[in-house]
């Protein structure tokens, strides 16, 4: 059970305790490391307990794609062997004029490359897949049957307590208010539950991330900027009834799919910020109800259950910052997910612990460089909705 | 008379409806759960876990009307020939009617008054006339939990008419009723309340918000809780005293208020005992039976709880409000000016539980204090004095039956969510309520926690030893009360 408890002392301690944080301690820990997390809430609660559930492969670059194909395992494996639900009910795009199409054949092409095996289906294919669709100005879909969706709750839950079974530390309601650092070396962290001793930091806070670089003295410049994305859940239907995340650029950019519970959730392009107010918006639930209805006109007799918001935690191309700031010794970053942290975070608790542990890793974490951004050297825009 | 009309109904309005296909006696203008408990049907719907469902304790009631599925049985007005079929809480439409959007309706007032009740009517007497008002009421009525009642009440001797005194407004008050405000809104110099009227969004612009919001009735825990024939004591007063149907031949009061209905069941001669320790109902497609801690088993057609009130923090949380624990409750924090925020005040039993004339008088301590806001001379000192008069209830804080009891016969929420579910999670050691909420669904459903969340508790508290003040309390999102995509969905 997470405790509020600081220990004296962790060879590597995790600032945040969302997905992210929680499944590179989990990582850490199962390779023998000691490793205590430090939450300024409870496990979850930054953003990972608010975000949207899907999970993709389907990105428009190879490292995207390679990394998000690595997650798919580790999700596929870790929800097998700790029994949380993920499903592979896929990843449905619908497309709507022939501009879209041919920049989703590009895409499709990179994720084939990788075998990731999505294709581009028709209008009718689409609707068998979900009959509730209205395909009236469908042109085409690109369709990848195993992206899929978890239950952030049971997940997180899972990957928290197996790592506290390989001995991970997870401290809750305790928040980091200072670094101890002598010649360049971090030594501790000052915290409102007292002091660790600790030798190499993770900052894996996401929206906060900026604060902790701040509180590290980091001037590396690593924009990373909280915005406010919001989400709507309706009353519970019959299980089955959408079973893929369903997107439609077209139409807000929104996405939707069923959770395991049964309610329909899902959020639109609808981008408030830089801030940390996280407030549920009027224009909110207008904006999504007018676009989702448009999707799947049958929801227009479904009722709106709750709303609510979390952070986007972007930088300028939509891509994290992940990896070592030479600066300091020894200060990692894993964070600035964009609203992809939920999806990748197996995978990027594997390239951390990589370089933690081993100094480097197979998978293309070059792509998340957090020097790009001060040597201008910005990525193509991952593919991003919400 | 049907087999539970307590009194003669209008003839001329007589219907006949078709439920699961036979055909019942019924009145214009009835709702569907009034008609069929005076026929003595109880079971209208079925949860998605199968369980048998009424109207008349917590759960939504989807019906299908005329062949549409996923209809609000609960609020359903009868008409003649209507066809109404049970269905299970997962079905709805898949071809739906897109019928037009209906053009949003907006209002700018000084001051929006969000539920009618003593309180709610105890600011409007205060500041209409001097003011511009919107009084938002849900219900179909003015008077709130009062109009429910038929013995005389302290301070105001007859409810009904000392209601249609305090209901005769001056022009600048626009009443609002069957209205569902949505939540509040910041929308810099104004608070935006959006609403619901019959499908119909409207939009109130207002510069100061009053929650007189009520309270809700407190959830018993005992085994089938949930069964048809198991009455909120709001419910059964509806019943009783707006529709004039009785809740059963034969009625058990459970809980420690019973007071708060045995005078109405009096009143009307219903055949009523007090039973203090409930364990389970038993009964076929009703209840039937009850069968107390001690194994008496005692033949009832109903049971009605009646287990005291807690206010309705959700409009309170939602609206950015916090919350402290004091005489069995959850109750908003108020500064000097009874606000909960700038320009957000509060009255009423959604702050404390009191009598009906001690809420009114709140009421007018608030319109006081708004009426200073705008300049206007007013002295809240005289009702803040007259307030001291009352002491608000102190309900106990119910030790929960965990040994002995069939917890998975036992339900937390109407969602599904039963008392063996939460305490499972509870006993695995997980006594963060914030962690529970998620991980059992509790909170999270049609009421956003309005029943559960403090059984959901009061558990934790109980099982983990945590003092209620210190637990976190999960805040309401908006809508704080369910509303239908398309009502939000159109475009100007």
């Amino acid at each position: 059970m997470p405790t509020r408890n600081l220990p004296e002392k962790s060879e590597i301690t995790v600032i945040g305790g969302g997905i992210v944080g929680v499944t590179i301690a989990h990582e850490l820990a199962k390779r023998g490391e000691e490793v205590t997390v430090i939450e300024k809430r409870f496990i979850g609660s930054g953003s990972t307990f608010r975000c949207g559930t899907g999970i993709r492969q389907q990105f428009n670059d190879e490292a995207n794609v390679q990394v998000m194909k690595r997650s798919v395992e580790l999700w596929k494996r870790y929800s097998e062997e700790y029994g949380f639900p993920f499903s592979q009910t896929g990843y449905l795009f619908l497309l709507y004029d022939d501009e879209e199409v041919e920049t989703f054949k590009r895409n499709i092409a990179i994720q084939n490359k990788f075998g990731v095996p999505t294709r581009l289906i028709t209008p009718e294919e689409a609707k068998e897949i979900v009959p509730l669709l209205d395909i009236s100005e469908v042109v085409a879909a690109s369709w990848n049957p195993t992206d899929g969706k978890a239950s952030p709750f049971h997940s997180t839950a899972a990957f928290a307590l197996h790592a506290e079974e390989f001995g991970a530390k997870l401290v809750e309601y305790t928040e980091v208010k200072d670094f101890i650092i002598e010649n360049g070396e971090i030594k501790g962290l000052k915290t409102s539950g007292g002091v660790i001793k600790t030798g190499i930091v993770i900052n894996a806070t996401n929206a906060w991330a900026k604060l902790i670089n701040a509180m590290a003295g980091i001037r590396t410049k690593i924009p990373i900027e909280p915005y406010k994305h919001q989400a709507v859940i309706t009353q519970p239907i019959k299980k089955g009834s959408v079973k893929p995340m369903v997107i439609s650029f077209k139409y807000g950019h929104a996405y939707l799919t069923q959770t395991s519970h049964g309610g329909i959730i899902g959020g639109v392009g609808y981008e408030l910020g830089p801030t940390y107010d996280l407030n549920p918006t009027y224009e909110f639930m207008r904006e999504v109800s007018y676009y989702f209805t448009k999707i799947i006109p049958a929801l227009r007799e479904l009722l709106i259950l709750r709303t609510w918001a979390g952070h986007y935690a972007k930088t300028p191309d939509s891509n994290p910052a992940i990896g070592k700031i030479e600066e300091l010794s020894d200060y990692y970053i894993a964070a600035g997910f964009s609203g992809h942290g939920f999806m990748m975070a197996p995978a990027v608790a594997e390239m951390v612990s990589d370089l933690v542990t081993k100094g480097k890793t197979d998978l293309p974490v070059e792509w998340y460089d957090p020097y790009r951004f001060e040597r201008g050297e910005l990525r193509g825009q991952a593919l991003q909705m919400g | 008379m049907r087999p539970l009309d307590l009194t003669e109904k209008d003839p001329s309005r007589r219907i006949t409806i078709y439920f699961e296909g036979k055909p019942y006696e019924a009145y214009e203008g009835e709702k569907f759960p009034v008609a069929m408990l005076a026929n003595g049907v109880y079971w209208l719907t079925t949860s998605t876990e199968g369980r048998k469902r009424g109207a008349f304790t917590f759960g939504p009631v989807p019906v299908k009307v005329n062949g549409v599925k996923n209809v609000n049985g609960r609020k359903l007005k009868l008409r003649d020939g209507m066809r109404i079929e049970r269905q299970t809480y997962d079905e709805f439409q898949e071809q739906v009617e897109i019928d037009e959007d209906k053009p949003l309706l907006r209002y700018v007032v000084d001051v929006a008054v969000i539920g009618a009740g003593p309180a709610g009517l105890g600011v409007v007497e205060d500041i209409g006339g001097k003011l511009t008002v919107a009084l938002i009421e849900e219900k179909d009525w003015l008077g709130g939990d009062m109009w429910l009642k038929g013995v005389e009440q302290e301070g105001f001797g007859n409810p009904r008419e000392a209601i249609e005194k305090l209901t005769n407004f001056p022009e600048n008050v626009r009443v609002f009723l069957k209205t569902t405000a949505l939540g509040v809104f910041d929308k810099g110099e104004y608070f935006l309340v959006p609403a619901v009227r019959n499908d119909q969004l409207i939009e109130f612009m207002a510069k100061r918000v009053v929650l007189a919001t009520g309270s809700v009735d407190s959830i018993m825990l005992f085994e089938n809780n949930d069964y048809p024939g198991v009455f909120r004591r709001s419910d059964a007063l509806e019943v009783i005293n707006v529709w004039g149907v009785a809740p059963g031949r034969k009625v058990a009061v459970v809980g420690a208020f019973p007071e708060e209905i045995t005078a109405e069941l009096d009143r009307w001669g219903i055949d009523y005992i007090v039973v203090p320790n409930p364990k389970r109902v038993e009964g076929t497609d009703k209840v039937e039976r009850l069968i107390d801690e001690n194994g008496n088993v005692y033949e009832v057609d109903a049971v009605i709880m009646a287990d005291g009130r807690i206010p309705d923090i959700n409009p309170v949380t939602q609206t950015g409000g916090r919350l402290y624990f004091k005489r069995g409750y959850y109750r908003p924090v108020i500064d000097s000016n009874h606000r909960i925020r700038d320009g957000i005040y509060v009255a009423g039993s959604a702050v404390s539980i009191k009598p009906h004339h001690a809420n009114y008088i709140e009421g007018k301590l608030v319109g006081a204090h708004i009426l200073r806001e705008f300049g206007f001379d007013a002295e809240p000192c005289i009702y803040e004095e007259k307030l001291k008069e009352y002491e608000p209830v102190a309900r106990p804080i119910p030790k929960l039956p965990l040994e002995g009891l069939n917890a998975e016969d036992v339900q937390l929420c109407g969602c599904g969510v039963t008392l063996k579910k939460v305490d499972d999670v509870v006993r695995s050691g997980i006594t963060d309520l914030q962690i529970i909420k998620r991980l059992t669904h509790l909170a999270m459903g049609f009421c956003q926690g309005r029943f559960c969340l403090f059984n959901g508790a009061l558990l934790v508290s109980q099982r983990s030893g945590t003092p209620m003040d210190r637990l976190d309390i999960p805040v309401a999102r908006p809508p704080i009360k369910n509303v239908k995509m398309k009502v939000v969905a159109g475009r100007e």
